[in-house]
């Protein structure tokens, strides 16, 4: 058995979970995808679960397409991404600082309250047939005869439960950064400070505010700044979606005691900007400056060189914090009541601020690499270069579509979430997490991956699959194919059979991940990170006979 | 700043002006009427959405090829969207449809046939079946 510290071991238990929420996730994508290359495909499965899913619910194909595409995001993002930041970051963040996690308590709370929260969520689409998908448009999921009271009330409430996780998780990890443990002590509002890059700015303008610490020059890692900066976003991106569930839960409760509330006294224009502006920082706030942090962690630590520009980086990191605060635009560039002065400024030309911090943070690490040659390609750096690769293809994708312009024929369609957001999601931010794997595992058990061919195995199909995959229904969203639409008349037939082929690369390739990492770990140790070890060592093998 | 990341920042900001004028001008086409100009619409059209259905006005939508006209689209219930489609599915322009609103775009065709509506805003589980077939006849 492989001896872990108590924090190795929550770190690794995090990935495990994150791991089987990117699997059920990806099973969803792919019976989504099979409902659209044929409407009755899934007939025999739906009528068994049916006989799980309570009352005499006789649920048809389309609603339960909708319920699994409210589902399947909350599972990806919420269940695979998150988990496996948190995993990431509760290790990272002490070994970086040298000085343990602030409430060691909170993080199996963190993680049981996420799996809850994301498995209740699950639930309400899977039993509730809750379908009002993630975007909420006001009034839909208060509208009770499209969308199941019981199925609306149960997802606000895992949606609740996996906010107030992410603001425990954020203050445990402020809590850390912050705590006076060693000299490298902050308070909150010094970070915060530091955060926003203002003595940056003061310095840029001939000013030193010598009082204030500056994070940057104190020596903090780059990496932790990231974190810290991208905290911010996901503490905004949380309370505002914590008040968007609180809303509708009111709304349900009062239905379900008989008194229901009026949808009209809340102006759906203003709620969709309020619900896009937190919901955007997760999309364009968070997972940018994490990402960013990860390379800016990872590259150097592969390369064995210091990070090209790292003060023009600090500076990035910066720059785009304020940029995700004012993109949200973007997302009602279809709007025509919004104004246009927002859409033009919000919608299009600030979202043009991510194509320059990102340019300049993917350049930063490509110049390292390229000034490090000639480098050991580890899995971990084919990883961060695939996901790089990731965030180009799909950062580019999204500038098309986020363009006054060119957004009347793209809005909707399975351009965005294809392209675009699949893209930043399976291939930028899955291979970045997947690199921090590879990069994890053996610093925290001091054990190789196994089988190289695995490895490269998990590389290509993984890249081809999820750019295959991207490619073919973006193409598809060009010729007028819509998201959150189901086409039971089986259009788009040959896209869609594409796509279906990219999710099974993927899904090889993902098992070829699973393989090399269980057969690396040893299943007895997997099985360790959830079980007391006596019930494991009861089972040992008799030593040998002499 | 090293003088690489200079011309490289250089570069992203030539990219950045040559996208962003480019698609403001008439290049892309509907920017002309969307953008720059603001036409008085020969014809001006009410949908209604309610209850999953797009109902359109009585005497039909009769364009004529090169003449501005204005959709306005309003919701009694739920946000739903607006799109008019070729008959090859291909998508010609959309907006959203936002209760409590009037959300209306000016138009200009430039080829003649007839043209679908289709909603394209998810508004609940029947969403799908909110599609009209041959909803505009675009004549020369």
């Amino acid at each position: 058995m492989i001896q872990l510290g108590r924090t190795e071991k929550w770190t690794l238990r995090f990935a495990v979970v994150a791991l089987l929420f990117l699997a059920l996730s990806g099973f969803e994508g792919m019976l989504m995808r099979t409902q659209l290359y044929a409407p009755e495909a899934l007939g025999g499965m739906e009528s068994v679960l049916n006989t799980l899913r309570p009352g005499a619910a006789d649920p048809t194909s389309t609603e339960l397409y909708y319920s699994m595409l409210t589902a399947h995001p909350i599972v990806g993002v919420y269940g695979f991404i998150y988990m496996a930041v948190f995993g990431a970051f509760y290790f990272l963040v002490p070994y970086l600082l040298d000085k343990p996690i602030k409430y060691k308590k909170l993080v199996p709370v963190n993680f049981w309250l996420q799996i809850v929260g994301v498995m209740i969520c699950w639930g309400a689409g899977f039993f509730g047939m809750f379908n009002a998908l993630y975007t909420l448009y006001w009034p839909l999921p208060v509208t009770y005869d499209r969308v199941p009271l019981l199925g609306s009330i149960t997802f606000m409430i895992g949606a609740a439960i996996i906010m107030v996780n992410i603001l425990i998780f954020s203050y445990n990890l402020f809590s850390t950064v912050l705590s006076k443990s060693n000299p490298r002590s902050y308070n909150f509002f010094q970070f915060l400070r530091s955060a926003y890059g203002i003595p940056r700015l003061m310095k840029l303008f001939g000013k030193e505010d010598k009082n204030a610490p500056n994070l940057d020059y104190n020596g903090l890692p780059v990496f932790i700044v990231a974190v810290g900066r991208g905290s911010v976003d996901t503490v905004i991106n949380a309370f505002v979606l914590l008040t968007a569930g609180a809303l509708i839960l009111v709304y349900g409760l009062f239905a379900l005691f008989g008194s229901a509330l009026n949808p009209d006294w809340v102006d759906a224009l203003l709620y969709k900007n309020w619900y896009w502006w937190g919901l955007d920082m997760v999309a364009d706030g968070n997972a940018l400056i994490y990402t960013a942090g990860v390379w800016y962690l990872l590259i150097p630590l592969l390369t064995g060189r210091r990070l090209f520009g790292a003060n023009v980086v600090k500076t990035v990191i910066m720059v785009d914090l304020l940029v995700s605060m004012a993109v949200w635009s973007h997302h009602l560039l279809g709007d025509t009541s919004q104004p246009m002065v927002m859409r033009l400024l919000s919608g299009q030309f600030i979202t043009w601020g991510e194509f320059f911090t990102m340019g300049l943070t993917i350049f930063a690490s490509m110049m390292t690499v390229w000034l490090a040659r000639p480098v050991k390609m580890t899995p971990a750096l084919k990883f961060a270069l695939g996901s790089m690769f990731g965030f180009m293809m799909g950062g580019v994708a999204g500038l098309i579509q986020a363009n006054l312009g060119l957004n009347m024929v793209f809005h909707n369609t399975q351009w965005v979430v294809a392209l675009h957001a699949h893209t930043f999601l399976l291939t930028g931010v899955g291979m970045m997490l997947f690199s921090v794997l590879y990069a994890l595992v053996p610093m925290l058990t001091k054990l190789e991956f196994r089988s190289k061919a695995l490895i490269n195995t998990h590389f290509w199909l993984w890249i081809v699959g999820s750019v295959g995959m991207a490619y073919a229904m973006g193409m598809a969203g060009s010729r007028g194919m819509l998201r959150r639409t189901f086409y039971e008349g089986g259009q788009f037939q040959g896209y869609t059979l594409v796509a279906i082929i990219g999710g099974v690369l993927i899904s090889i390739g993902f098992l070829a991940f699973l393989v090399n990492l269980v057969g690396t770990l040893g299943l007895r140790n997997v099985l360790a990170l959830f079980v007391p070890e006596r019930w494991l060592a009861g089972r040992q093998p008799a030593p040998a006979q002499a | 700043m090293d003088s690489r990341e200079r011309n490289w920042l250089f570069f992203l900001i030539g990219v950045f002006l040559v996208f962003n004028v480019v698609t403001l001008t008439p290049v892309v086409p509907w920017q002309e009427w969307l953008f720059w100009t603001d036409p008085t619409p020969a014809h001006r059209f009410s949908i209604e959405y309610q209850d999953y259905e797009i109902r359109l006005p009585p005497e039909g939508i009769e364009v004529q090829v090169g003449e501005y006209v204005e959709f306005v689209a309003v919701s009694a219930d739920v946000t739903y969207g607006f799109g008019v489609f070729r008959p090859d599915s291909t998508m010609v322009f959309q907006m959203q449809v936002l209760p409590g609103r009037d959300n209306s775009i000016v138009w200009k065709f430039d080829t003649p046939g007839t043209y679908d509506v289709r909603s394209t805003e998810y508004s609940g589980p029947r969403h799908s079946e909110m599609y009209v077939q041959n909803a505009i006849h675009v004549t020369q």
